[in-house]
């Protein structure tokens, strides 16, 4: 049995091509019914994002990458000769090792992003469900996602942030500890303090106060995130309520001095408070980092975070594509291994027939033999079986993972040894 | 009365001490496999600790309060098990970095000294007498931990001013979590302890006729209470991030400290 996996991602595939052959969750079922019905095929699984659009199947005969392939340009509306430009076809242990890597995020356009595990849970979910993988694919899914988990728990490459927005809400954590519960100030409505915003109400702050010389885009984005609009000029009676604010204006002047930040904390007696300042000028004082208790960063800060982390990350990048390795390794020898497993019981079966038949023959010839001497040739024989299959069998489980080569080995085992 | 040496004393100072290294090293070489072998490693060495600590109990009939060796020995047994309840409750490893040398070195003291084990005294026999021990040692385990978390959240503060990150940057809780913590803890600790130092002084008064007698390990007593006072008034007014809190928990550590030795000594 093979595996094969035909695909384009980020780096093949620019979004316009990617978009033509995406799969929405909606119609992922329809998608995978055709793929499946391909001749040939025994197992199929589609993984679709927006950085990807992979078919994995299990088949016996590798001739139906010329239907997977003809099936995607129908689907993506394009000539043959321009979507091969685009697409790769892996094979094998190269299947293996590009799922490994997709769901631990080492191939993701940022190294270690966490979404990609739950996707590729997703769509092998999807595929249990309506029956679409066979049990080679079925173990290669659940393997692939117990390896996304090792590597992200013992590597720790998803810890970090690496953007600005994210790197955000990272300090925010390890000042607050959980966001649930605070109370955001978003003071402008720039484009990264928008996303920031998000950011924010995805961990389900209490409330979010926008601030905006333009009232209207206030309003807009205050019910974009369930939030409070209010005037602009009003914005400093809030302070004392927040407990982040990000700002984010074209004011080319400071709008929170070191002395606002001091009666705010004052009135919320101590309690800290996490200035995020987006705006270049910028908009918060610098002296405020030095009010006790008061936490300013500004887009530099930020962005060397995030930088930092991009590093740490690539570090960490190359214990994980180790440990993928090393997984890979084991998984390959794991699909060898079953794959002789009836070949192996066949040649054993084969020569035990033989050695109970001749130890017959043997024993008819002797005559009376005490119960030790019969025990005794018995064991002799045993061993000179076992000693005569342990390299051919050696041979069926430490074969090439190429199937090809494997069939070729146990076709010569069989023929050697007689078998059907 | 002397008891025999103790195997399971050894025992746990081994797993101590390895368990304190394995956490070095996951502070040093950043692997969080380390830091989960000397929980185990140090959880090994606290159930050791325990044995010791009950068997001491089974031989002379009264709590291990008696002399320095075993009122260390309970103490690192009362940090360890407030560190245990911590870890269990907020998830929260930063703290071994202080609090496993500081069980090992306590430890170290018990088994160094090798004062025989005595039985108590008949007139110390007291109800009063033991809350007073048991009340000031569990007090003094939780000022303790309280003082390695404001310690964190010091550390945290400075890394978060700097925009720069210290070797502890991964392992110490926010710092919402760590002033919690330390409050938390400051405030049983204190309750304790000068719930403890009440009912030693009815009991000196008792026994004596005197309220206190000034000794080494007494003074040591009162200074800590007056700075784990002053302390937890920093926290009640909001002002623990000033750097008079750090002197006050440093002038706090050394009177406890001079207060322990001061059992040995007095």
């Amino acid at each position: 049995m093979s595996l094969l996996l035909v695909g384009i991602n980020h780096r093949t595939a620019p979004v316009d091509v990617r978009e033509r052959l995406s799969v929405s969750d909606a119609r992922l079922p329809e998608m995978l019914a055709e793929l499946k019905s391909l001749s040939g095929i025994d197992g199929a699984a589609i993984v679709s994002t927006c950085n990807r659009v992979e078919t994995v199947v299990s088949t016996e005969n590798e001739d139906v990458i010329e239907s997977i392939v003809n099936w995607l340009t129908i689907r993506g509306s394009a000539t043959r000769a321009e979507l091969e430009k685009h697409l790769y076809i892996l094979r094998h242990g190269d299947v293996v090792r590009h799922l490994f890597r997709v769901a631990a995020g080492l191939d993701s356009m940022i190294v270690g992003e966490p979404q990609i595990g739950g996707q590729v849970r997703t769509s092998f979910q999807t595929s249990q469900r309506l029956g679409t993988l066979d049990p080679l694919l079925n173990q290669l899914f659940e393997q692939t996602m117990r390896v996304a988990k090792r590597v992200r728990s013992e590597t720790g490459i998803g810890e970090h942030a690496v953007s600005v927005p994210y790197a955000a809400v990272e300090l925010a954590k390890k000042i607050f500890g959980d966001l649930s519960g605070l109370r955001v100030m978003l003071l402008g409505a720039g484009e990264i303090a928008e996303l920031t915003a998000e950011h924010f109400a995805a961990h389900d702050v209490a409330q979010m106060f926008v601030a905006n010389r333009a009232i209207d885009r206030a309003h807009d984005l205050a019910s974009r995130f369930n939030g409070v609009a209010t005037k602009f000029d009003e914005f400093p009676s809030h302070l004392a309520q927040c407990d982040i604010v990000v700002a984010s204006t074209g004011a080319p002047h400071y709008l929170i001095l070191a002395d606002d930040v001091e009666r705010a904390l004052a009135a919320r007696k101590r309690r800290n408070l996490f200035l995020i300042d987006l705006s270049v000028p910028r908009n918060i004082e610098p002296a405020v980092a030095k009010v006790s208790g008061a936490y300013l960063y500004n887009i530099d800060d930020l962005q060397t975070v995030a930088e930092s982390n991009r590093q740490l990350r690539e570090g960490k990048a190359v214990d994980a594509e180790e440990l993928v390795a090393r997984e890979v390794e084991t998984f390959k020898k794991r699909l060898v291994a079953q794959d002789a497993v009836p070949t192996i019981l066949e040649l054993q079966q084969r020569l035990e027939t033989i050695r109970a038949a001749e130890l017959e023959k043997c024993l008819r010839k002797l005559g009376p033999v005490s119960a030790d001497q019969r025990a005794a040739i018995d064991q002799l024989t045993t061993q000179i079986v076992n000693k005569i299959l342990h390299y051919p069998i050696l041979q069926l489980k430490e074969a090439d993972d190429e199937p090809q080569e494997r069939e070729s080995l146990r076709r010569t085992i069989r023929k050697i040894f007689g078998l059907r | 009365m002397s008891v025999s040496p103790n195997t399971a004393l050894y025992l746990a100072l081994g797993l101590y001490a390895a368990g304190t290294l394995a956490a070095f090293a996951s502070l040093f070489a950043r692997v969080a496999r380390a830091q989960r072998v000397a929980l185990a490693l140090m959880i090994a060495g606290f159930v050791a600790h325990t044995v010791w600590i009950g068997s001491i109990c089974v031989r002379t009939h009264h709590p291990p309060i008696t002399n320095l060796p075993e009122a260390a020995s309970f103490l690192a047994w009362c940090i360890f098990a407030f560190e245990m309840v911590i870890l269990l409750r907020y998830r929260v490893h930063a703290a071994s970095f202080f609090v496993y040398p500081l069980v090992l070195i306590l430890l170290t003291i018990s088994a160094v000294i090798r004062e025989p084990f005595a039985l108590m005294d008949p007139a110390l026999r007291s109800g009063l007498f033991t809350t007073h021990v048991l009340m000031t040692t569990i007090g003094v385990a939780g000022l303790l931990i309280a003082l390695a978390f404001m310690v964190l959240s010091q550390l945290q503060d400075r890394a978060l001013k700097r925009k720069t990150r210290g070797p502890l940057w991964q392992w110490i809780p926010s710092l919402n979590v760590c002033n919690v913590i330390s409050y938390r803890a400051l405030t049983i600790g204190f309750s304790l302890y000068t719930f403890g130092i009440l009912a030693g002084i009815v009991w000196s008064y008792r026994t004596t006729a005197e309220l206190i007698d000034l000794r080494t390990k007494q003074i040591g007593a009162v200074v800590a209470w007056v700075f784990f006072a002053m302390l937890l008034q920093s926290y009640i007014s909001g002002g623990y991030r000033a750097r008079r809190t750090l002197f006050i928990s440093a002038g706090a550590f050394v009177a406890i400290l001079v207060s322990i030795l001061g059992i040995h000594h007095a």
